[in-house]
């Protein structure tokens, strides 16, 4: 043999896959793993990787804006959310009270197997296109009328008395959800939350977004959801293998491992019902093309405690901003079916376990009995990063969960200085490789 | 591989670069990341059914699984057949 020649460094992918492995279409890894042993990385990689996640801050009230709507007891409109919580406090009389769960109003828990068609909540509803998106309203604080564009926001101050009011059952057609869950990550700990994200996240992180990095820039905001509850029916049918025999073949310096196996014609079915999953309503929110941008993190921090969702009251909404939804139940069908195929194939997982060599699917088939669907509006905290490039740049978003404080980000790369310390790491086993074969020669 | 020199320790090199590109790039960008409603979604199932029957035999591949394999990639969808009715 002659001496080994160095090989060209590794070509390396510049972009990652819209479908298929490392996209969302992919299942998820499971938290906390890291597809490479830390142990064999150099030393600041691995510290960073292996840094503990801090305790987040959990601090008291921040200030927030006027109330809105009317106290229950005394009527009066200086009403606000009681930070942390989902209670609403009257300034006036310190009234105290919580709306109503829909899950209770709505009997949303209740005989999921018993579904039937399509019941549609009535914020729900598709939303009538007709409908100017310039509202006038009355201000009930001060009589003033108040132009309000729901296109942007959802709720308004009266220039006058500076009375907040929300575009509460003012709109028909399903622009204003059936229900809200308020939040309850303050601010503060929000922050503190994308710091440590950040802050595990520095080596390689592209130099302008640590110079631009404010996480006190990050913006309360309601976005607009669909949540699903189904009862359906799947079957599938395809091939599974199970090994009857291991052999090898050849000399001793060529030989090769081969397999005999049962091929089985496999097929399953499965009755089941799924309680509150969440869709993005708003489509753009539910693009999760991660080539052009970075939704799947706003999705990543999903689920949320749906069940205490209250009804809908604009009072949560001051203070925070708000998305409106722009897409019907019907436009949303394939991505539940979608789920729902998916769901079905995991819950059959554990029925094959006896083909050894793995299962083949070849066919599905899905019949949805009954669906159930609440528009709803849940809390996220946004801190986003405008990176500058090709086609516009890409918007990086950090997002913390407002209800559980899961948080989940996408970090800017320094491209070169992630190359050059790959192939630097790449030239250094490939110096071990050199060494191992001179020396076996 | 025609050789028995251990050369195959060539590509030792650039697939760890490629895989330590990879394993942190995804660290800050986190492209793979995606609500993991397979396991996270509150499901109640009916025992599952089904039948299984032998079909055919394979001698001697060297394949260790299946020919096509999509036992986990739950979201890899496959022909869907459409019924008439539930
Ligand atoms: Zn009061
Ligand atoms: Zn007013």
């Amino acid at each position: 043999m002659s001496t080994p020649h160095r090989p060209a460094p590794p070509p390396l992918p510049p972009v990652p896959p819209v479908s298929g492995p490392g996209s969302p279409q992919e299942v998820p890894p499971l938290p906390g793993t890291f597809p490479v042993d830390p142990a064999t990385l150099p030393d600041a990689i691995r510290e960073e990787i292996e840094a503990p996640d801090p305790v987040a801050l959990d601090t008291a009230a921040a200030e927030l804006k006027d109330g809105l709507n009317r106290c229950p007891k005394c009527g009066a409109t200086d009403i606000r959310h009681k930070p942390g919580s989902d209670v609403l406090v009257c300034l006036y009389c310190r009234n105290e009270w919580v709306g109503a769960r829909v899950e209770e109003e709505f009997g949303l828990g209740e005989g999921l197997d018993q579904l039937r068609g399509t019941v549609i909540a009535s914020g729900a509803r598709a939303i009538d296109a007709d409908v100017a998106s310039l509202m006038t309203f009355k201000c009930t604080g001060c009589g003033a009328e108040v132009m309000v564009n729901t296109e942007s926001t959802m709720t308004a101050r009266c220039h006058w008395c500076r009375h907040v009011f929300g575009v509460n059952e003012q709109i028909a057609n399903g622009a204003v959800p059936d229900a809200v869950l308020p939040f309850r990550i303050k601010k503060d700990d929000a922050v503190a939350r994308i710091r440590q994200f950040v802050d595990k996240r520095r080596l390689f992180a592209l130099k302008a977004f640590k110079d631009e990095f404010s996480p006190e820039n990050v913006v309360g905001v309601y976005l607009p959801y669909m949540i699903v509850d189904g009862n359906a029916s799947a079957e599938l049918a395809g091939k599974g293998e199970i090994l009857t025999r291991t052999y090898t073949r050849g000399t001793d310096k060529n030989k090769k491992t081969y397999y005999d196996a049962d091929v089985y014609q496999v097929e399953r079915a499965v009755d089941f019902t799924v309680d509150d999953l969440p869709l993005e309503s708003s489509r753009e929110r539910g693009n999760l093309d991660v080539k052009v941008n970075t939704q799947n993190i706003i999705n990543t921090i999903l689920p949320f405690d749906t069940k205490n969702a209250v009804k809908w009251n604009a009072s949560y909404l001051s203070g925070f901003t708000s998305e409106k939804r722009d897409t019907d139940v019907e436009q949303l069908r394939p991505r539940l079916e979608d789920q729902l195929l998916s769901i079905a194939r995991a819950q059959v997982e554990g029925s094959v376990h006896r083909y050894d060599r793995g299962v083949r699917w070849e066919q599905e088939r899905l019949d949805v009995h009954g669906t159930r669907w609440v528009s709803m509006y849940l809390p996220v905290w946004l801190y986003s990063y405008h990176q500058p490039g090709k086609n516009g740049g890409l918007l990086h978003y950090i997002a913390v969960n407002g209800r559980t404080g899961e948080t989940m980000g996408s970090v800017p790369v320094q491209q070169w200085k992630l190359l050059l310390t790959a192939l630097t790491v790449g030239t250094f086993l490939e110096g071990i490789a050199l060494w191992i074969i001179w020396a076996g020669a | 591989m025609s050789d028995d020199n251990g050369l195959w320790l060539l590509a030792l090199g650039p697939t760890g670069a490629a895989a330590l590109y990879w394993a942190i790039y995804r660290y800050y960008r986190n492209t793979d990341k995606s609500h993991a409603f397979e396991r996270e979604t509150e499901v109640v199932a009916k025992p599952v059914t089904g039948s299984d029957r032998k079909i055919d035999e394979v001698k001697g591949t060297q394949r260790t699984r299946i020919d096509g394999d999509n036992l986990r990639a739950y979201r890899q969808r496959v022909t869907r057949i459409r019924g008439d009715d539930g």
